[in-house]
């Protein structure tokens, strides 16, 4: 019974990471950046889920007036700030993302307070009962969401015109240029859908823990960067593997290596370990 | 290399320049010197712990300052780190010249500046910093708020006396405020007949406690003791109720917030906290406090900012007492002093320890209400060196 | 005075531990972001054998000793993966070493080590201890450009798979520089420990790895003379902008952002390219470990 709950509570924290660590991925993808701003995204979304909630009552409405306006903030932050930057040495734009992600939750907290944000009436509170085990609606909701959000993604990918451009500009831009491909556009979408997927974990996190502070991005900046590369940078399906993957060992590890370990270096032994003995990534094609 | 000498030269003439700007003369009042952290990720507690002082200081000065003269807050912000607070300890002592310190900040940089107070010679109080090393650092230095230790043992007594509860699982909140109380709890757990089943620990930055959540579920104990900070308390408690765990959870004053209420929700009824802020209280100076804070803030006040009101209460009134702005009288006056403050009795012992009573407060309606008082001088004795 | 000279011997200690994360990322390119696992390593190692009445200077040997084995160590992890991934590699190593202090109370654990006592220099005495050391570091940084191994590294940095194909020993002087500099790295950690007289966990995470990338990456990855004044404005920033405190890390974010997107290659590429406009000579702006792209 232990042994399922923690599996299933890895899932939900898996499903989190999943859904930063998918948009972490595809801008690596593209454009070999470590978007560390990609946390600020997050955190972004969260404060709009709770706003507009708490403003309208509507949860749903919260989620997408959140995945739109971060999808093109995402987008805006890949023109003003990635795109020139782009044939410079990769820790030009580690550093000035990193700068952005500094910057930004300075600005949340300067805009909201360094409280933090609630819901006035959280939803999905309620509990249900799943094989014995207590999860919230909201927890169930972030699995199922994830689920959704990824699987709409993988459509998008494989069955769609616009997915196989995508596709075509990740494999080869030159290539897919001399195609007729608008590459600056491919980049546009990429940074929307990643952008949008992150805000979308930053309101099911505000969910969970009916609580956004500026800094709740930090620990998501440097987590999702070691799920992308256990995943095999650039590489979604092995980044979501890896998401859920990390969230049950850390679940795991948390009750049973709390004693020598904590949960972020939990994380990172396993990310070492893996690397050593696989350089690339657990799903790397060697 | 002229370069470099060139681009050194100007940089350190700005250094001097900016030094002498913030030594700039200011008139005749009494300096009192806080750090806290303003930016960073203790900036919520900075924020109250200064809102606290500030509140102190506008209602000292409205009283007549200090026989006479003005009080002038000096604030830094430590960013609550200790390599920004040791600079910070010896400009405030060195060039701002102030005749007390108040920390508002967390244990390391409270630490850290405590000793350069010390080789100072200049009075340092730590509002709400639970390091015992900080008043190791020597006699200038105080403390208004409990050793984590003594709110530890507090906690067991209210779990085993009070409540009378047998079988407790402990959750700690790694870090210093944490294990201290954890510390507390289980040495004196014995003594009133809890046992301990089972002790978890977590991070200050988790938020999400599924797997403590099932692994205490599965101990079945009847009470929890858990510490940590409203933004981590609010979560746990969420998930410990949603889990279907009904046992009473006793927190500390970490969770003494509005903020728990409001995250935790209909999970926060019935909490029980040790602290020292009791929201009933017929004592004038609580109830002055808590209705000033509110008409200066807008919101009602916590335990980080009601300590940091306190300590610069304790700093106003031992320099009252001194009568002048010598250190060492000003130190001694800190020493013997028994004031009456929104957090209770304070008076210190040779370590500069506090000495006072636990208030205990609960979660009822939505609001947080008086439940009993531990008076135990013997038990809440804090540790002499 | 006090201040000022309190504000010296920080600085100094920042410069060191800059430098040496320079000789790393800077003369062999190998991104770290662990960097302050290093630093924290030496002030540990030298805290905990003061306080047990161990020397001072003897403590700050074995500081760099420590350091440097486990950088050693690191070193040897870095041969296995490249670039981005050594950057998370690096970042992990970090987090383990913080994670691991945490639970060990023989280390302080949570608590940290306090009461680290006086190396006994005086205050004036021990920054110009720390001046001197920071002045050697760099003297060390300048000497080793001009040797066979700073040539080897500058090879490195630029382009790995080709300093391979013309025989350097790419293996050997990527372990030298990550011993090296992790070995000045828990020096400068040494002497930090005495001069704050209190450490913890908290003092060594991920927020102090970047902001010791972020002044070797604003001074210009690999320049010595960019680094240190970087260095100096970087850690003196926090207590000149005292004023707009609010605005302090919004500043901060702003600044690297700023450089990193107007001007990658850092102060030096700034200045030399300001002494260029004056002369009228047209400088071929170099940053190392540019980027190639990876199919």
């Amino acid at each position: 019974m232990l042994f399922f709950e923690l599996t299933v509570q890895g899932l939900v924290q898996g499903s989190i990471y999943a859904l930063i660590a998918v948009g972490l991925t595809l801008v690596y993808g593209l454009l070999r950046v470590l978007h560390v701003a990609h946390a600020g995204l997050f955190t972004l979304g969260g404060y709009i889920g709770v706003i507009v909630t708490n403003a309208t009552g509507s949860l749903l409405l919260a989620t997408l007036t959140a995945m739109v306006t971060v999808g093109f903030l995402g987008i805006i932050i890949y023109r003003l700030c990635y795109h020139p930057i782009l044939d410079k040495p990769p820790f030009v734009a580690l550093i000035a993302s990193i700068g952005l992600f500094i910057a930004m939750e300075e600005i949340f907290r300067l805009m909201f307070g360094p409280y933090g944000l609630s819901y006035d009436a959280p939803p999905l509170m309620e509990t249900v009962s799943i094989a014995g085990m207590n999860l919230k609606y909201a927890e169930v909701v972030v699995m199922a969401g994830t689920a959704t959000l990824i699987g709409g993604l993988a459509f998008l990918a494989e069955k769609t015109r616009l997915g196989a451009a995508w596709r075509a500009t990740v494999t080869d831009p030159e290539m897919a240029g001399s195609f007729g491909i608008d590459i600056i556009r491919v980049r546009y979408l990429n940074f929307f859908i990643g952008s949008a997927l992150a805000a979308a974990a930053g309101v099911l996190v505000a969910l969970l823990n009916n609580l956004v502070e500026p800094t709740m991005g930090s620990v998501a900046s440097y987590k999702a960067l070691a799920i992308i590369v256990l995943g095999g940078l650039g590489d979604v399906r092995g980044t979501l593997i890896a998401s859920l993957v990390l969230g049950i060992i850390e679940s795991f590890g948390t009750i049973y290596l709390g004693a020598i370990l904590d949960r972020d270096a939990i994380a990172f032994a396993f990310l070492i370990l893996v690397l050593m003995v696989r350089p690339r990534g657990m799903f790397a094609k060697a | 290399m002229s370069k470099l000498k060139h681009s050194l030269g100007r940089v350190l003439a700005i250094a001097l320049a900016g030094n002498l700007i913030s030594a700039a003369a200011s008139a005749e009042t009494v300096k009192i010197g806080i750090n806290v952290p303003m930016t960073g990720f203790a900036a919520a507690d900075g924020m109250s712990a200064l809102t606290g002082a500030k509140l102190a200081v506008k209602q000292a000065n409205s009283a007549g300052g200090i026989n006479g003269d003005k009080i002038e807050l000096i604030i830094y912000d430590d960013q609550a780190s200790p390599k920004e607070s040791a600079p910070i300890a010896a400009k405030m002592t060195t060039q701002d010249k102030v005749s007390v310190g108040i920390s508002g900040s967390y244990s390391g940089a409270t630490r850290a500046a405590a000793s350069v107070f010390q080789s100072n010679g200049t009075p340092y109080i730590s509002a709400f910093a639970v390091h015992p090393g900080i008043t190791q650092a020597g006699d200038y230095v105080f403390r208004t708020s409990f050793v984590g230790i003594v709110q530890g043992r507090a906690g067991a007594k209210l779990v085993g006396k009070t409540l009378g509860k047998k079988n407790a699982v402990v959750i700690t909140l790694k870090n210093d405020f944490g294990k201290s109380l954890a510390a507390g709890f289980k040495e004196a757990a014995s003594k009133f007949g809890v046992n301990i089943i089972n002790e978890y620990e977590y991070s200050i930055k988790d938020r999400q406690f599924g797997p403590i959540v099932s692994k205490v579920k599965a101990d079945k104990p009847d009470v929890i003791y858990a510490s940590g900070y409203f933004f981590t308390a609010g979560p746990l408690v969420s998930q410990l109720r949603a889990a279907g765990i009904s046992v009473p959870i006793i927190g500390q004053e970490g969770y003494d917030s509005e903020k728990f209420i409001k995250i935790a929700g209909k999970a926060s009824e019935g909490v029980i906290i040790t602290t020292s802020l009791d929201r009933d209280s017929s004592v004038p100076e609580t109830r002055n406090f808590i209705s000033a804070f509110k008409e200066m803030a807008g919101v009602s006040p916590d335990m980080v900012a009601a300590s940091g009101h306190t300590a610069v209460k304790v700093a106003v009134a031992a320099m009252k007492i001194a009568g002048t702005t010598d250190h060492k009288a000003i130190r001694d006056a800190i020493a013997n002093l028994k004031l009456k403050a929104s957090t209770g009795n304070i008076s210190f012992n040779s370590l500069g320890e506090v000495k006072k009573d636990v208030q205990v407060q609960v979660v009822r309606d939505g609001a947080w209400h008086h439940y009993s008082v531990i008076s135990d001088p013997d038990l809440l004795a804090p540790p002499t060196k | 005075m006090e201040y000022q000279i309190t504000l010296i011997t920080i600085v100094s200690i920042s410069v060191m531990a800059a430098l040496s994360l320079n000789l790393i990322t800077g003369f062999c390119g190998q991104i770290s972001l662990g960097h302050a696992a290093f630093y924290g390593a030496g002030a540990y190692t030298s805290a905990m054998l003061t306080t047990t009445g161990i020397p001072f200077t003897a403590s700050l040997v074995a500081a760099a000793g420590i350091a440097g084995f486990l950088g050693l160590i690191v070193g040897f992890a870095s041969l296995r993966v490249r670039h981005d991934f050594l950057a998370i590699t690096t970042m992990g190593v970090g987090f383990l070493f913080v994670g691991i202090i945490r639970q060990q109370d023989v280390l302080g654990g949570e608590m940290g080590i306090f009461g680290i006592p006086d190396p006994g220099f005086g205050k004036i005495g021990y920054m110009f201890f720390c001046l001197i050391l920071a002045g050697i570091t760099a003297a060390f940084s300048l000497y080793l450009k001009r040797t066979w191994m700073g040539y080897s590294f500058d090879a490195i940095a630029d382009d790995e798979d080709t300093a391979k194909m013309i025989g350097i020993d790419v293996s050997r002087y990527k372990l030298a520089a990550f011993a090296m500099g992790t070995a000045i790295a828990g020096i400068a950690g040494g002497l930090y420990a005495h001069e704050v007289k209190y450490i913890g966990p908290d003092s060594f995470g991920f927020i102090e790895s970047v902001t010791m990338l972020a002044i070797v990456v604003i001074g210009g990855i690999g320049s010595v003379p960019g680094v240190i004044v970087a260095a100096i404005a970087l850690t003196m920033l926090p207590q000149w902008l005292q004023i707009i405190a609010d605005y302090k890390l919004l500043l901060y974010g702003g600044l690297l952002f700023g450089f990193m997107r107007f001007s990658p290659g850092g102060l030096a590429a700034l200045t030399r390219k300001l002494m260029s406009v004056r002369t009228a000579n047209v400088e071929f702006e170099e940053v190392p470990g540019g980027r190639t792209p990876e199919r």
